[in-house]
């Protein structure tokens, strides 16, 4: 076996809206072929999403974060516009500093673009694409925007191999775009521009292959209509495209688009896959892919939130930050306990061998103030102590995410790690006394406009 | 080492006021206090002052004790702030003692004040927040509502206390805040009240969780070489004790317990050479009705895990073997903050001297004062006895 896809890990946040719960809103739904989506809570982005996959794809072949090689990321929907964001990925993971790290956006093609550059690298390299498009609440696209992540592990000796590649561009601009210093995509909507800008590049880059011949076909899907325009063109199936769509459930994932769909085929077994990636302006890379790996996806929706809760948490009618003032941590002393945020790593004391978090001061049991070294916590945790924040009853910086997701649960959650540590942490629903949660990666609040992250408690 | 004597104490009224300011919230309970003497009292006659306030607002955040005594004309003494969180002005009663039987001084004022009404609802809690462990505990999304909420779920996991026992503190406190005409919330309530009132931090309710007030408190601390100066009818400091802890719940021993009020209660039983039976009343930190029911058992009124049926049985009312809070405590008399301990001396100043009015125990003879800080990161206990022989 040559060099490929180890293995895949897939997220997709637990809400789901339903196209009708626009109906009743809008009195028309503007995303055809979509029942549900996907959408990210208010404490989730691309970021946090992706280290959900990324951490599936590790653990399902039992790969260490410390094990990665190289690191890219190709997202539309950065949570900032400018910073290398593999670094706090790569901290969550475990990435050694000295692994290189690509980052990928501008483009719908930017998660199989990364793919593609890996393959073309040596040593085990982690693939994130991850994405939640947002626009204006009544454009199309914004019906259409749901959320998802995607992470590949590649590297030698894989169970699934691209065989053959092609790509081709056909100049078509202003039919999916964001402005500078604009969180919203946008389009001029002119009908068959539009489709002739999917359609051409799609029917191009397939028709240079070789052999287009796959059991399930990942195509690009903006949203549950536009693939089936460009099958015909292009010469497939459209039962192979419907076979291993995502867009009907989770809404256009962009980035993360194509990459959910060869989940779905590598689930289904098939030997071949066929996958198109599109990205506007134009462009589009077919990749065909022998042989499936291991999955661990998370894609399944857990609750059904109605269209004010989607407003509410797309933050279209929250109002502004309130005043009062955060919690303000410092960066440079945020920075310092990023070990803790993001892997929630304890300290053992060299004197008496007790486990303390945060491994900073003197040890709680015998007060020797020896530098602590470094323990790994087990992801789950047992709760021993809980509330639920009410509406309004929490600090001002928690405010705005209480505006967008209501109350939340807190508590102090005990994880063992021969010897027993405590940690505070918001909950990511409802918890109680005795209750197991798990250790995700959130958002915990935005400060000084920079968006801080760490690990939060989901009941499980 | 000298015996410290309080000669007096008063305070302001407990509230939402307006048209006062720290300064003259401070030169109320000064005033009353002076008035509280009973040979009078100059105020050129006090040598050192300690002023707790946390500085709700940051109205005054440096200086602020110089700023409360310079108004009230307390001119060129030394003066320190002590900040402790809601324990400021108890350590400002504990300094003031240490002055005296030091040496260092023959009569302290201590006191302390807050101001937290005149704020949005968003700075309050920013400023509630501030006193929580701040890098993990307040941003798990906490203000001190979610801690002690937290400490209720430990220990009704624990012990299987009820959200009916938790009511019976409200119930209790604000049927003697009733009778307290200086209590911010002078009105009664019905456990259905309590019990049914809206969530703030499951477990607890409204009725489970004191208002933020103005309000301000001082004492007057003497030594045994002047006392009788003041007074015939001389209130023993008997006994002190104080200790601090983890600023985190997470980080601490128990979560159903406040360790370092159990700590302070025994070094003050120690000093004092009594223990919790030898008390009349005790006016407790009741920040929330989980920290009275904890106060009970760190301080040994019962036994671990008993609170709840303890105060179900009305053993801490008016009229049980051991009142306790008949100020009305922080839910129904108020909590300034940094007026709090002080604030409690002042009660068991006037239940010891027959100055409780409607409220007025017979004939007490000892009493404790708890005041914590945070959510125990610093607790400071006192017990106060009226001198054998005295009138």
């Amino acid at each position: 076996m040559s060099r490929g896809i180890r293995s895949i890990g897939a997220y997709a946040p637990s809400n789901r809206i339903s196209a009708d719960a626009f109906a009743d809103a809008w009195g028309r739904f503007d995303a055809p072929g979509i029942e549900t989506k996907a959408v990210p809570d208010a404490d989730e982005d691309a970021l946090t999403m992706g280290v959900e996959a990324a951490r599936r794809a590790l653990s399902v072949i039992g790969v260490d974060g410390a094990d990665v090689d190289s690191l890219s990321f190709g997202t539309t929907s950065p949570p900032l516009a400018e910073e290398e964001l593999t670094a706090r990925l790569g901290s969550f993971l475990g990435v050694p500093d000295t692994a290189e790290r690509r980052s990928y956006g501008g483009s719908t093609r930017a998660g199989v673009d990364a793919l593609v550059d890996a393959l073309g690298r040596e040593g085990t390299e982690l693939v994130i694409a991850s994405d939640c498009p947002s626009g204006e609440p009544d454009d199309s696209r914004e019906h259409a925007a749901g959320a998802g992540a995607v992470a590949f592990v590649v590297g030698a000796d894989a169970p699934a191999t691209v065989v053959e590649r092609t790509e081709y561009t056909d100049t078509y601009p202003g039919t999916r775009f964001r402005q500078r210093g604009s969180d919203t995509i946008d389009g001029l909507d002119i009908g068959t521009y539009d489709r002739a800008a999917f359609i051409q590049p799609v029917a191009a880059a397939v028709s240079a292959l070789d052999s287009k011949e796959a059991d399930a076909v990942a195509l690009q899907a903006p949203n549950g209509k536009l693939p089936y325009r460009a099958t015909g063109p292009a010469g497939i199936d459209n039962g192979d495209v419907a076979a291993v769509e995502t867009v009907s459930s989770l809404g256009d994932t962009a980035a993360a688009s194509v990459p959910l769909s060869i989940v779905r085929s590598f689930e289904a077994g098939n030997d071949r896959t066929l996958a198109v990636a599109w990205g506007s302006g134009a462009g589009a890379t077919a990749l065909v892919i022998e042989g499936t790996a291991p999955v661990d996806a998370a894609i399944e929706g857990g609750s059904e939130i109605d269209y004010p809760a989607y407003l509410r948490r797309r933050g279209d009618i929250v109002g502004s930050k309130p005043d009062g003032g955060a919690a303000h941590v410092p960066v440079p002393t945020w920075r310092r306990s990023l070990p803790q945020r993001h892997r929630h790593e304890a300290g053992r004391c060299p004197e008496c061998g007790a486990v303390a978090f945060p491994p900073e001061g003197a040890c709680a049991s015998c007060g020797s103030l020896a530098a602590f070294e470094p323990v790994e916590l087990p992801l789950d945790g047992v709760v021993e102590a809980a509330t639920t924040i009410g509406q309004g009853g929490a600090p001002p910086e928690f405010a705005d995410q209480q505006a967008k997701q209501g109350a939340f649960g807190v508590a102090i959650v005990r994880f063992e790690a021969d010897g027993e540590v405590a940690i505070p942490m918001q909950a990511t629903g409802d918890v109680e006394v005795d209750r197991t949660v798990r250790a995700v990666p959130r958002r915990i609040y935005v400060e000084e406009s920079v968006p801080r992250y760490g690990l939060k408690a989901l009941p499980k | 080492m000298r015996d410290a004597y309080v000669v007096g104490a008063g305070q302001s009224n407990y509230g939402s006021f307006p048209d006062e300011s720290y300064r003259s919230l401070f030169r109320t309970a000064v005033e009353n206090t002076v008035d509280s003497v009973d040979n009078g009292i100059a105020i050129e006659e006090i040598d050192e002052a300690y002023v707790g306030t946390l500085g709700v607002g940051g109205r005054q955040l440096g200086l602020a004790g110089p700023a409360v005594t310079e108004h009230v004309g307390l001119h060129g003494v030394p003066v320190t702030r002590v900040e402790n969180a809601c324990a400021a002005s108890g350590y400002a009663v504990r300094q003031a003692v240490m002055a005296v039987r030091s040496g260092m001084a023959d009569v302290a004022l201590a006191g302390g004040v807050e101001v937290m009404t005149d704020l949005s609802g968003d700075a309050v809690r920013y400023w509630l927040g501030v006193s929580g462990e701040t890098e993990w505990e307040r941003l798990s999304g906490t203000t001190f509502a979610g801690v002690y909420a937290q400490m209720a779920s430990a220990h009704m996991r624990e012990y299987g206390t009820t959200k009916e026992q938790l009511s019976h503190v409200a119930v209790k406190n604000h049927d003697n805040g009733a009778k307290n005409p200086k209590a911010q919330l002078g009105f009664t309530c019905t456990l259905e009240d309590a019990v049914n009132a809206p969530s703030v931090a499951d477990p607890l309710t409204l009725y489970h969780c004191c208002p933020t007030t103005d309000g301000a408190a001082a004492a007057l601390i003497v030594s045994e070489d002047v006392v009788e100066e003041f007074t015939d009818e001389p209130i023993r400091v008997a006994g002190v004790g104080a200790a601090s802890d983890r600023v985190g719940l997470f980080q601490r021993d128990s979560y159903n317990a406040v360790p370092a009020a159990e700590k302070a209660g025994a070094s003050a039983y120690e000093e004092a050479e009594l223990g919790p039976e030898a008390l009349d009343f005790a006016e407790v930190h009741d920040c929330f009705a989980i920290a009275e029911l904890m106060a009970y058992e760190d301080l040994g009124f019962c036994e671990r895990g008993e609170a709840g049926p303890f105060v179900e049985s009305g053993a801490t009312r008016r009229d049980g073997e051991l009142p306790v809070n008949t100020s009305g405590g922080l839910k129904s008399k108020g909590h300034p903050i940094g007026a709090t301990g002080a604030g409690q001396v002042v009660e068991a100043f006037d239940q010891l001297r027959g100055r409780a009015g409607e409220r007025q125990l017979d004939d007490p003879k000892v009493g404790l004062t708890h005041n914590v800080g945070g959510s125990g990161g610093a607790a400071v206990v006192h017990i106060f006895e009226k001198e054998e022989g005295s009138a």
